[in-house]
């Protein structure tokens, strides 16, 4: 599927109006110094000379044996298996699906028929939503919400049409329903054509090259800001925000290195999982506990920290500093007088600072699901599992993508799939890098937990 | 057992061809949409007509008397051609979609063609008969199972159409992408390769149906013996042959023809031998020699430049022409035995 010569195929599938269209003729118009061939299933009004196009029905084969995981796309073999005999053969080949169409089928052809696998490689699923009407389309049909769980980019077209505010809404919906895709905004489908072909979505190193942080956990908090602390009293100011009120923990003997802050995380989280005490403006915070700041005040409300000893803390909060203007000051060894006696305050520097992937409230039945771990896995292992996995829950998993640390094995092993569909081979050899795995399932009503254990027990 | 006889060159990838009936001539059409006629004896060029069918050939017929074929292309039309000449008797256009299959009666009364879910019956002169209805899904091939009768293949079903009228006579049914079709001489025997990588078989007098599965790739060569008895079907890099000799092939076991390296893409019988041709996608073509209970062994092989797309016996089996991917077209001397 991934030798060179193989003719890259974009798949572009969206609902009818969300201006697959358009992005076509686009497409067709930028790379007109290439050969390219376009199987539509339905009538565009495309308009270029130099592109073949060639209408075919769509025709969704199922196999004998019923599962719908081994549905491929009829159409799309006798095409293609046409197009690859020609001498000056293409150079690329675009797929316009229906606005109705499933992806599954679209895709699984390119790991289901021999012949076609030899010829072609798939690229990259292009889905394009229309801003102001995915909403409804989501709850209303299966189909617009695989076609978002499919995409390896997903093109919010007609912004122009829709309140900011609800853009972001939409965009963080549409990535929490598939972290593996990007998200770009377009209004007229006006977007760089770089940006939708030779994606190489289907290699996982160009994904991970491109999007490093796709496979982060999710953290309840967005930002930690790490500061050297003397012995002292400091106040944490905050100005108006979003949000009435904001979590935090404050992390004592915080590092500052990349692992330390992921161990702060990880001990952050379990005190995120314990109910939050309330603190009001002018009230002391206690290190090490989780705590909600009450921010429904106007104007700028303080905290009170008192250090004993020196140490580094790590401040873990809810949402990102700059939304709040948030500060930490060293109140100069006194204590502010009730009467507003003058004092010098000092903003103290963050010495290190970072973001983390937020989690967002699940209501979409899709989701991504993240596994990321160091160590070998046994490979006997590793295949009842995933295959036990794929049996069970294989119509409910659009996409998987990831790379394994196989015990004894001196390559990394990169996979993907479809539905039931497996696909994997020894890559690159570990060197000096790091052996570890990361797995990204996309898919319907996945549990984590159950999918985290699963693969742990695997690990040698 | 293969002495070779010439080799010629068309523009593209050689697609499908044939014999004429006396071995005069081997015509090829290529994915350039280009045909040619090669002299049978020497493989002399004896005309060519470049971009004829706009988009490329997708079928040759070769008239079963008369120096005569069909061709039909992505442009949506048959022609009807005289091998001798060059010359176009008949221009039918049929719409706009590519016209994937086409195929004569055996006696040469009729010219069957297939275009996306229909398929269309013309007279020997081209003349408009019937068309059917949509099938399920585009037709996927086409045989005739005797000079009266029409069989098509597509997703899930064979249809039987009566030749003169376009009357449905027989439907069978399997839930299955169908991709090729094969009749037994005395057309009772239907056989399928499936997407699933299976064969699907029924008899028409009994309505029994069975499924041979367990290939590695979709048999998508299919091919019987003149006496009805073999069934050679590709599906992978073995030629799987299946017996029908007592109540076999059900519960037998297949005669595996292994020398390819690479899948099989075509297989065809001599006439009353058996003897099989098989091509490969590596170019590699073997000639076999056959027993009743399936089993048989090598008797001559040779390579071509590209992946065989088709094989020919020459009407009277004293030659075997293959065409490739790289556009070449080769025949063979046969010897009797």
């Amino acid at each position: 599927m991934d030798t060179p010569r193989n003719i890259p195929v974009t798949i572009l599938t969206g609902f009818l109006g969300s201006g697959k269209t358009t992005l076509l003729n686009r497409i067709l118009r930028e790379e007109h110094g290439k050969r390219i061939a376009v199987v539509e299933n339905e009538f565009g009004e495309v308009g270029i000379d130099q592109a073949l196009v060639i209408n075919a029905d769509e025709e969704i084969f199922e196999m004998s044996n019923g599962c719908i995981c081994c549905t491929v796309r009829g159409d799309l073999i006798r095409v293609l298996g046409n197009l690859m005999k020609r001498r000056d053969k293409f150079d690329y080949v675009l797929v316009e699906t229906t606005g109705l169409a499933d992806p599954g089928p679209v895709a699984q052809t390119f790991f289901m028929d021999d012949e076609i696998r030899a010829e072609y490689a798939l690229d990259g699923i292009v889905t394009l939503v229309d801003a102001a009407h995915i909403e409804q389309q989501l709850g209303r049909s299966d189909e617009s919400t695989e076609q978002i769980a499919f995409a390896d980019v997903l093109v919010l077209n007609k912004t122009d049409l829709v309140h900011d505010d609800a853009l972001d809404g939409l965009e963080s919906r549409l990535r929490d329903m598939n972290r593996m895709a990007r998200v770009i905004r377009s209004e007229r489908a006006e977007v760089d054509v770089d940006t939708v072909l030779n994606l190489g979505a289907f290699d996982l190193d160009e994904v991970l090259g491109r999007r490093p942080t796709f496979l982060e956990p999710e953290y309840p908090f967005e930002w930690t800001g790490v500061y050297s602390l003397d012995v002292g009293r400091y106040e944490l100011s905050l100005d108006d925000g979003p949000d009435p009120s904001m979590s935090l923990v404050v992390v004592p003997d915080q590092g500052t290195d990349d692992s330390a802050l992921r161990e702060g995380a990880e001990w952050c989280v379990r005190r995120y999982a314990e109910p939050a005490d309330l603190v009001r403006p002018g009230d002391q915070l206690r290190v090490g506990e989780h705590l909600n700041l009450q921010l429904d005040s106007p104007g700028r409300k303080s905290f009170f920290l008192e250090v004993e000893t020196p140490m580094r803390v790590g401040v873990f909060t809810q949402h990102t500093a700059e939304e709040f203007d948030l500060q930490l000051l060293n109140v100069d060894g006194a204590t502010p007088t009730a009467n507003g006696a003058p004092r010098t305050t000092d903003a103290v520097p963050v010495e290190v600072e970072r973001t983390w992937v937020a989690q967002h409230e699940h209501d979409d039945e899709v989701g991504s699901i993240a596994i990321e771990c160091e160590g070998d896995v046994d490979p006997d292992r590793l295949n009842l599992w995933l295959g036990e996995l794929l049996r069970e829950r294989g119509v409910d998993i659009f996409r998987m993508k990831g790379f394994i640390s196989l015990a004894g094995e001196s390559r990394r092993f990169v996979f993907q799939g479809v539905h039931m569909l497996f696909d994997g081979q020894p890559d690159r050899p570990w060197g000096d890098a790091p052996r570890r795995n990361q797995l990204v399932f996309i898919g319907r009503n996945l549990d984590e937990a159950t999918m985290r254990q699963g693969f742990e027990a695997c690990l040698v | 057992m293969l002495r070779r006889g010439w080799a010629a060159e068309v523009g593209d990838y050689a697609i499908a061809g044939g014999w004429t009936p006396r071995g005069e001539a081997l015509v090829v059409g290529d994915a350039a949409g280009g045909v040619y006629a090669f002299d049978g004896t020497s493989g002399a060029t004896i005309w060519t007509q470049r971009e004829v069918h706009d988009g490329g050939v997708l079928a040759v017929a070769m008239h079963p008397h008369r120096p005569e074929f069909a061709t039909a292309g992505q442009d949506g039309r048959v022609l009807v051609w005289s091998a001798t000449d060059g010359q176009v008797r008949v221009d039918i256009d049929i719409g706009n979609g590519w016209v994937e299959h086409v195929a004569w009666s055996p006696d040469g009364t009729w010219l069957a063609a297939s275009c996306s879910r229909k398929v269309y019956m013309h007279g020997a002169d081209g003349e408009k008969v019937w068309r059917s209805d949509d099938h399920p899904s585009t037709v996927s091939a086409i045989a005739w199972s005797g000079s009266e009768e029409l069989a098509t293949a597509c997703y899930g079903r064979v249809t039987f159409f009566d030749a003169s009228t376009g009357e449905r006579r027989q439907q069978l049914e399997w839930m299955g992408s169908l991709v090729s079709l094969v009749l037994s001489p005395d057309g009772d025997i239907v056989a399928c390769g499936s997407q699933d990588n299976s064969v699907h078989f029924w008899r028409r007098s009994t309505e029994q149906d069975s499924m041979m599965s367990g290939y590695p790739a979709k048999p998508s060569a299919l091919a019987f013996d003149d006496t009805g008895t073999l069934l050679a079907t590709g599906g992978g890099e073995d030629v799987t042959v299946w017996s029908f000799q007592g109540s076999g092939p059900e519960g037998t076991r297949p005669g595996v023809l292994d020398l390819h390296v690479q899948p099989v893409t075509t297989l065809a019988f001599a006439s009353g031998v058996m003897r099989l041709a098989s091509g490969a996608r590596d170019g590699t073509v073997a000639v076999w020699s056959l027993e009743k209970d399936a089993k048989g062994r090598p008797i001559g092989a040779a390579v071509v430049a590209g992946a065989v797309s088709d094989l020919y016996w020459r009407p009277d089996g004293r030659a075997l022409a293959a065409l490739d991917a790289q556009g070449g077209a080769t025949a063979w001397r046969v010897s009797k035995w």
